[in-house]
């Protein structure tokens, strides 16, 4: 048996030992105040007693769900599920292929650095000055004078009629989610462009020689290359377009029918500490099975090397 | 009064910086000829005050709410016990601040905003009159819109916040459809919100605000300029409207757009058309100490001299009958006589039910003037209303 001196042997518990100060700030910050939540779901507006007290005889009740019947009932609270959804569906895959073009076109180009900076600069702007800055942009001028926003002065030197981006509800809710387009693209741009980047390039090379078209090339070898990284950027977008608040919070404060869950959960929070907890349990349930996912998946590919 | 010199009294208000520089003024004189101290204690932290209360009370506590009364009921001490005269209060005071028979507070100062900012030249160069009941305010509106001009500037915009100039708006149109006491009726729920004296004044004001006849962009203008540029377009040139409806803070606004303007003759206000009250805010007096000098400063708070000082320093309104004639701040002067006309005196309706409330008024107010159903909207916030106040 070698010898080993004895302040190198660690016992059973050691390991428990290294992980105390990560698991103490863990619980702390994390499990602690996620249950906390979860229990207030339960409670009424002051979290004081249980959400069944405020049922009254003869309306519907969920008894100590009711907070719950809140957030999956209520028309704000369905308006606001339909925004999530629709920035979901629309938003999001609009923003990685969006990313992705980028990409593809600035590493054909000898500016590229340059063209990608310009991208990823709003990036590098806090979403709520992006919001006042794009609130500007959306500006819409009722009164006499000239319009000073960006977009309405563009149509009326046109010819058109100014538009009311933001108060009108058949366009408010795309222009919100271009701000997020602008402000997230140019993260999908940077994280594709490393992977194009490092796609091996006698694959691609051998393609052409075989007499592939680039536009062959593109779905057939470097879609299908790219993709894990595809995955991860449109996951990490899924999870904080789930969280948008700030956007919608500037610009129009939910009003005019763009409301959205993160918004709801704080406009409740001072006023109902009940429904906004609720809220915020059904923000994270609607988070898990995305991070679930996610983890599987980068299991499988550590598995895989 | 019996007062020794170097006594000490303890007060507690939430007045910082300006304001309570101007109530040390006021006080100044009496801080001078008894040689008293106050001890003052300024926060807005209804936590703290509550811990006072219950260790060491303040003598004199001036709140902005009626909340005292009902937490404090058997602590606070009649104001008319410690030689208050109480009829120089208008009887809707006396009886806002009475409990079971007892006066426990009383206002010391007061804000309205129940008030229409226009501009004399330009009533004077069409031949406009002041309109003193409801019905002729709506004629002076259409009598404008026949003249081709935009009688309202109604901004309901205001970040984080869009919604509540509405409901200041409306909370006049029911003080002068219905009177304060409906709107009281309103703030205890024993009206209701959807109730149809409420429609009445929603869709009143929904066929003002929605209109690009009456007022400025129509809907879509209502909902999308900010409050602060909404108060400055009547003033404009040439002007944009004739009237907005806004609070008194609308003065300082208009003087910081247009510093060339004189009040009274380039803008001025008159109390909001036929309402039959005034809302506004007020800081409250209590007493929890019957010691001398209590007695000695709540005697010159609501005597002749102390009257006189508030209203010559300027600190908002005195309410007090005293006050009349003695206020030298010519807007403030102008708002006194609004309020010396008043029948009764209503909060604002929003910050006084709370949060639930406020914002389902204020996202009924935006939603209606976009064209959704009124009566859908009111129920909404009928709802909100009731579970607030717990019913």
């Amino acid at each position: 048996m070698p010898i080993v001196p004895k302040i190198m042997k660690q016992g059973r518990l050691a390991p428990f030992y290294y992980l105390a100060p990560a698991l103490l700030i863990m619980f702390i910050f994390i499990v602690y105040p996620t249950f906390n939540t979860l229990v207030l779901s339960f409670t009424n507006k002051s979290g004081t007693a249980s959400a069944a007290t405020v049922c009254v005889a003869g309306q519907p009740c969920w008894g100590v769900f009711d907070d719950y019947r809140y957030a999956f009932t209520s028309p704000e609270m369905l308006i606001a599920l339909r925004n999530n959804a629709l920035w979901l569906i629309l938003m999001v895959p609009a923003t990685v292929a969006i990313g992705l073009i980028f990409a593809l076109l600035a590493d054909r180009v000898r500016y590229e650095s340059l063209a990608k900076s310009i991208i990823f600069m709003p990036m590098a702007i806090s979403f709520i000055g992006a919001g006042v800055i794009w609130r500007f942009v959306y500006y819409v001028n009722t009164s006499g004078g000239a319009q000073i926003g960006l977009l309405d002065a563009i149509l009326v030197k046109l010819g058109f009629q100014p538009v009311a981006w933001l108060s009108d509800p058949r366009i408010n809710n795309f222009a919100l989610m271009i701000v997020g387009l602008w402000l997230w693209a140019g993260f999908c741009m940077t994280i594709l462009s490393a992977a194009v980047k490092g796609l091996p390039s006698e694959v691609l090379e051998a393609a052409r020689v075989d007499g592939a078209g680039e536009w062959q090339v593109f779905w057939t070898i470097m879609l299908p290359m790219i993709l894990p990284t595809i995955i991860v950027v449109t996951t990490t977008l899924v999870i904080n377009i789930l969280k948008i608040f700030d956007i919608v919070f500037v610009m129009t404060n939910g009003n005019f029918g763009t409301e959205v869950i993160a918004n709801r959960m704080f406009q409740l929070i001072v006023t109902d500490v009940g429904k906004s907890s609720a809220i915020a349990v059904v923000l994270i349930l609607l988070t898990i099975p995305v991070m679930i996912f996610n983890v599987r998946r980068f299991r499988a590919e550590e598995a895989a090397r | 009064m019996g007062v020794a010199s170097g006594t000490e009294i303890s007060v507690i208000y939430q007045w910082t910086g300006n304001e309570e520089a101007m109530f040390n003024t006021i006080m100044a004189p009496f801080v001078d000829a008894c040689g008293v101290k106050i001890n003052a204690n300024s926060t807005r932290d209804a936590a703290v005050l509550d811990t006072a209360v219950k260790s060491t009370p303040p003598d004199i506590l001036f709140w902005p709410s009626t909340s005292p009364l009902q937490l404090y009921a058997d602590k606070l001490l009649d104001l008319t016990s410690l030689g208050v005269d109480a009829s120089n209060y208008a009887d809707y005071w006396q009886k806002l601040g009475t409990v079971n028979g007892k006066l426990l507070a009383l206002p010391a100062k007061t804000d309205i905003k129940t008030l229409i900012w226009y501009s004399p030249v330009q009533f004077q160069a069409n031949g406009y009159q002041i309109p003193t009941t409801l019905n002729d305010l709506e004629t002076l509106a259409d009598t404008m819109v026949s003249n081709g001009q935009v009688p309202w500037s109604m901004g309901l915009a205001s970040t984080g916040s869009d919604g509540w100039p509405g409901s200041d708006f409306i909370q006049n149109l029911l003080l002068a459809m219905q009177g304060p006491d409906y709107v009281l009726g309103l703030l205890d729920g024993s009206i209701p919100y959807n109730d149809p004296g409420v429609l009445a004044a929603y869709q009143l004001y929904v066929k003002w605000a929605s209109d690009s006849q009456y007022t400025v962009g129509g809907a879509t203008g209502t909902v999308n300029t900010n409050f602060a540029d909404a108060l400055l377009q009547p003033f404009s040139d040439p002007p944009e409207s004739m009237m907005v409806d806004q609070a008194g803070f609308a003065a300082g606004n208009i003087v910081a757009a247009y510093p060339n303007l004189k009040y009274g003759t380039d803008y001025a206000f008159f109390g909001f058309s036929g309402a039959k009250g005034v809302q506004g805010s007020y800081d409250l007096m209590f007493a929890f100490s019957d010691t001398p000098v209590v007695k000695a400063m709540l005697a010159y708070i609501t005597g002749p001299v102390g009257a006189a000082n508030w209203a010559e320093t300027g600190f908002s309104i005195d309410p007090n009958k005293l006050a009349q004639g003695h206020f030298t701040d010519p807007v403030i002067a102008d708002m006194a006589k609004v309020l010396e006309t008043a029948q009764g005196f209503t909060p604002d309706l929003g910050d006084t039910l709370g949060g639930t409330f406020q914002a389902a008024e204020w996202k009924a107010i935006v939603d209606s003037v976009q064209g959704a159903d009124i009566q859908t909207e009111l129920n909404t916030a009928e709802a909100a209303q009731m579970a607030t106040l717990g019913k």
